[in-house]
């Protein structure tokens, strides 16, 4: 790592603690872990951004699998609750794909803050600089995730922190991927 | 303040004599031990609702680090603003709910929460980047949302109120064409 790119990534993490303080004031409610279905026949709107990496993903290429999408942001309390338990589930079932989308944030800012996670996310983190996709998607609040069903179309939807490892829910998405 | 603000007097009127009152009651509120802010909570018709005060280094500091300038940071920092929680833990249906609705009386006088809309417009007047705007505009509490079962959002919320103020909020949401109600008083803004 470059000595400019390591004091970079020190102002940055400075700065996330002080923009976590808020929450920490705030006693953090229980995160559950309860999924609403979406009516069917719902197809899931576009999403095309590129990672941290600047790699491009494509939701239309990954038809045929079950995808979990998550909007979030690192100053956001209950995404950073949460977001551990998304890498255990993409874990726990490996055909189903995790891809969270940050909102508003550079490369640099996210990186440093999923540096700082346990277990850190493996999966693809991608920006959205402008919240275009947040809108499409007709995001109200962070953190929102859906799970989009092999078909292509919305399986379901939770608004708020949830915990995605939690062995329920892990099944839910298990049998919608048709595996037993 | 907007005129179209001040108008949401009447409705908020016609909204409150027509609601499910409060039940449940407020629980007495809690003080963290480290920063000093405190928290007031009430749970009514299984729906769960919280205001922490977020004080005023706190929000400097957030906004600060988000790209804004001193002068806007120190605004809102000092509009009374509380980290916010609703959440559906039980409530008969879909929880749907609009900021608009909700009241806040101080001094005799009632209105709803300075609109999110609001803030994006004095932002942009006075210049601030596009990704400070987005950066304020996603940490606010929805201006409206629904809310499934298990659902929930944090967020933050500003009163509009000096330093100090005390209030009483009445938050509304519908569950099937019903409105419910929830109380907290003598809440205080963060000084």
């Amino acid at each position: 790592m470059s000595i400019v790119r390591a004091k970079s990534l020190f102002f940055v993490l400075a700065g996330l603690w002080l923009v976590a303080a808020p929450a920490v004031a705030a006693e953090l409610p229980p995160l559950t872990h309860v999924l609403t279905a979406v009516p069917t026949g719902r197809p899931a709107p576009a999403l095309k951004l590129t990672d941290l990496d600047g790699k491009l993903h494509d939701l239309a290429a990954l038809k045929g699998k079950v995808v979990v999408v998550n909007f979030w942001a690192t100053w956001c309390p209950p995404c950073r609750r949460e977001m551990p338990s998304l890498e255990r589930l993409r874990r726990a079932l490996p055909d189903v794909v995790v891809m969270a989308v940050d909102v508003g944030e550079d490369d640099d800012t996210v990186f440093a803050f999923t540096g700082t996670l346990n277990p850190a996310p493996e999966f693809p983190l991608l920006l959205d600089l402008n919240s275009a996709a947040m809108q499409a998607w007709k995001v109200k609040g962070l953190p929102s995730t859906f799970v989009i069903a092999p078909d292509g179309n919305l399986a379901y939807r939770a608004v708020g922190g949830r915990e995605f490892d939690n062995p329920e829910l892990i099944d839910q998405l298990r049998r919608l991927a048709g595996k037993k | 303040m907007t005129a179209a603000y001040r108008l949401f007097a009447l409705p908020l009127a016609v909204c409150a004599s027509l609601a499910q009152p409060a039940v449940g009651a407020q629980t007495p509120h809690g003080i963290d031990a480290d920063t000093g802010a405190q928290t007031w909570k009430a749970h009514s018709h299984g729906v769960a609702l919280s205001l922490t005060q977020i004080l005023p280094d706190q929000a400097r500091a957030f906004y600060l680090n988000r790209g804004f300038s001193a002068e806007a940071a120190e605004t809102y920092a000092t509009a009374c603003v509380f980290m916010t929680v609703l959440r559906n833990d039980a409530a008969p249906g879909t929880v749907g709910f609009r900021l608009a609705d909700w009241s806040l009386t101080a001094a005799g006088n009632a209105r709803p929460p300075r609109p999110v809309d609001d803030w994006l417009a004095e932002w942009r007047r006075r210049g601030l980047s596009e990704t400070a705007v987005i950066a304020f505009r996603w940490a606010q509490f929805p201006p409206e949302q629904e809310y499934e079962p298990g659902d929930w959002n944090q967020g933050m919320l500003s009163a509009g109120l000096p330093p100090g103020s005390t209030f009483d909020l009445t938050a509304r949401w519908q569950v099937a064409g019903k409105t419910y109600e929830g109380e907290l008083s003598d809440v205080h803004c963060p000084r």
